[in-house]
């Protein structure tokens, strides 16, 4: 689901207040009405002063009562008064027997107290005759709810305020304990620890901050993997340019000391050009790689540009044959010439550069499943099945990949790969196309040499 | 035609050097400029016919110079940039520039270029005023109606294409540098993996040998450029 934090939060903070004070609600009314209620000890006294002066007046008549009512004002500290009700309706009208028999003078003694007023009640006990009653305000050292104001302020400031910060530090809790460990991650990260990942920690989890941490992983990953893929092409591309540098060297000494200064000079030349043309692929590879650009300005024709590339090819290599099967046109859309030929042209030289002399390169084209396939084949020796994506790679070379103290027979045309597939997958996939090798085989069964597919969308 | 005269704004005092000498030895005049500063200022107060301007600079950064400049003058200028990043080029031809040239290079690459910025630069009024018929052989060329006629036979051109063959057929025998031939056909400078104009190149050929013409007239001269025979 998503924004599954929102809705957890909302979860707690709206319906969890919301509940919160709707109890503490019913706990305040519930505790005020239990608190209004008089002690079960003083009702008892009430009802005894009652029964006590029902007593007095049946065995010791009025006087004596008389006086007695006098100690109790006294000793209560409030006023006290014995009543005969006689209710009695004129003018021919008529009470029914059920208000008759309810009707009080003053409260019960079971009855609760309105806290909310300052005087105290009448508290009414009724004799046996049920037409006398002792009357009593009630004393001030009966009336309940001593500790009400207590009570409101621990239910209605001090428990919400308790409660309400054990909900926030939860909430907290909940935020923080994934973006502490999304912290600690980037801290190493920044530090150099490029395999730190914050995913796992999070399994449990599954809403917008475990997002927050598979954006993290995959920035991690792809920096790291650019990190690592940069430092990578550095140590190879010191170390291819190493040779060019020594055969400068070489070719210096030979000038200096007059030995065919003039060959020397070719070499001087190419080797420059050599390494010039180097430096300007590893750049192209870089910005390829650092931005992964997606270029689509240009519409040609396809067929156009195999053609002027094929041109160039049968110039350079005139000593091998390349043959190709096209048709008339293919319009090309939103793709990039100039990538898209620097690929393609990459690919048919490295393709004639494996092929022995007098062999065949063959650039065919299909136009199938919503796109276009176009199929390099060389007569070379192939690549191994397991090696047909590494040569994807800059300066992959088979044999250095085979053996360690490689070129033990080197041949003429074998220069490795070089940086030219590497930027053909890297500039294809830049036009939104794919690339991949193949070898194929004879009748026999025999290696016959490398396909390279291209397959770029209509 | 005058001596070209060239002004350097390079940091490099090697490379500066190298450059001016080569030059020298071609036939131009050259001024050294070692600092960016002092490089606008002599662009300013001097008329050149070339600037040939780095991106790296002590005290002044090449684009700067190179907006400072075209808010006065339209000197042709050549960047030189170091980092052959696509973006830098790309910043440098929003701001004016006429032609960039990644290093590392060498000097041919760089003499094509600066003939062909000259040749442009010092040409245009030629192009105005030149007949607006062409005829070679069975050729025939009308640049009013934009016409192609080979035999008698109408050939169906471009404007692009057009100004291609027009342009080869104008400097018959004469080898035209893809570099000149990107700045006068196609406007833009040309960089070394550029298809457009061979693309360009080899559809004119087609039609025209559709048309009955000699394939070998218009010749691919690999590395240099095309020629019209």
């Amino acid at each position: 689901m998503k924004n599954t934090l929102f809705w957890r939060l909302c979860a707690f903070i709206a319906f969890g207040t919301v509940l919160l004070f709707w109890a503490l609600s019913w706990l305040t009314n519930h505790t005020e009405t239990s608190m209004s209620f008089i002690d079960a000890d003083h009702q008892q006294q009430l009802l005894d002063y009652g029964k006590q002066a029902e007593r007095i007046l049946r065995y010791e008549g009025e006087a004596s009562l008389a006086s007695w009512l006098q100690d109790l004002q006294q000793k209560e500290d409030t006023w006290a008064a014995v009543v005969r009700s006689n209710i009695t309706p004129f003018a021919d009208s008529s009470l029914p027997n059920q208000y008759i028999e309810r009707f009080q003078l003053g409260r019960s003694v079971e009855w609760k107290i309105h806290l909310y007023f300052e005087e105290n009640p009448t508290m009414e006990i009724p004799f046996s005759d049920a037409s006398s009653h002792l009357l009593i305000r009630l004393p001030q050292r009966m009336r309940p709810g001593a500790f009400l104001i207590y009570a409101k302020v621990f239910l209605q400031i001090a428990l919400p305020l308790i409660l309400l910060s054990i909900l926030s530090f939860v909430l907290y809790q909940d935020v923080m304990t994934p973006l502490r460990r999304l912290e600690n991650a980037t801290n190493a990260f920044s530090e150099g620890k490029l395999d730190v990942r914050v995913s796992p920690y999070l399994s449990v989890r599954n809403d917008e901050l475990t997002r927050l941490a598979a954006t993290f992983d995959h920035m991690a990953e792809r920096i790291s993997k650019l990190i690592y893929n940069q430092r990578q092409l550095l140590a190879d591309l010191s170390h291819e340019l190493r040779t060019p540098l020594t055969r400068i060297d070489m070719a210096v000494d030979f000038v200096e000391q007059n030995i065919n200064p003039k060959q020397a000079l070719e070499r001087l030349r190419s080797e420059a050009s050599t390494m010039r043309n180097l430096v300007e692929d590893t750049l192209t590879l870089a910005w390829l790689n650092n931005e992964s650009p997606r270029l689509n300005n240009d519409d040609f024709d396809l067929v156009e540009l195999l053609d002027v590339i094929c041109e160039d090819a049968r110039f350079e290599y005139p000593d091998r044959r390349l043959t190709s099967v096209l048709p008339e046109n293919v319009l090309i859309t939103h793709s990039s010439q100039i990538a898209l030929g620097q690929a393609i042209e990459n690919i048919i030289r490295n393709a004639l550069r494996h092929t022995p002399t007098e062999s065949e390169v063959n650039v065919s084209f299909a136009n199938c499943n919503n796109q276009y396939t176009l199929i390099v084949r060389d007569q070379g020796t192939g690549v191994p099945d397991e090696m047909l994506s590494d040569i994807f790679k800059p300066f992959f070379r088979v044999d250095k990949a085979r053996s360690s103290d490689s070129r033990l027979a080197p041949t003429q045309n074998n220069h490795g790969f070089g940086l030219g597939l590497a930027l053909a997958h890297r500039q294809i996939a830049a036009v939104g196309g794919t690339i991949k090798a193949l070898n194929y085989y004879s009748e026999k069964g025999h290696r016959a040499g490398l396909q390279i597919i291209i397959s770029i969308p209509h | 035609m005058p001596i070209p005269h060239i002004l350097i704004i390079e940091d490099d005092a090697t490379l500066s050097d190298q450059v001016a000498r080569l030059l020298e030895e071609k036939g131009f005049n050259t001024q050294q400029c070692l600092d960016g500063q002092k490089g606008l200022l002599s662009a300013l107060q001097n008329s050149f016919d070339l600037i040939l301007l780095d991106v790296l600079l002590p005290s002044l950064n090449g684009f700067s110079i190179l907006n400072q400049i075209r808010r006065v003058k339209q000197t042709p200028i050549m960047m030189i940039t170091a980092c052959g990043a696509e973006q830098e080029r790309i910043e440098g031809y929003r701001k004016g520039a006429d032609d960039y040239l990644p290093k590392p290079f060498n000097f041919t690459e760089m003499m094509l270029r600066i003939e062909a910025l000259l040749r442009r630069s010092q040409h245009p009024v030629e192009r105005v005023t030149q007949s607006s018929q062409l005829q070679i052989g069975q050729l025939h060329l009308n640049r009013s109606k934009q016409q192609v006629f080979f035999a008698d036979k109408s050939v169906e051109l471009t404007p692009i294409q057009f100004r291609l063959l027009w342009v080869l057929l104008a400097n018959q025998h004469e080898v035209m540098s893809k570099a000149f031939l990107y700045h006068s056909v196609l406007d833009r400078p040309f960089s070394r993996y550029d298809r457009s104009l061979d693309m360009h190149v080899s559809r004119v050929r087609k039609k025209l040998v559709e048309a009955g013409m000699s394939p070998e007239r218009l010749l691919t001269m690999h590395g240099k450029g095309y020629q019209f025979t």
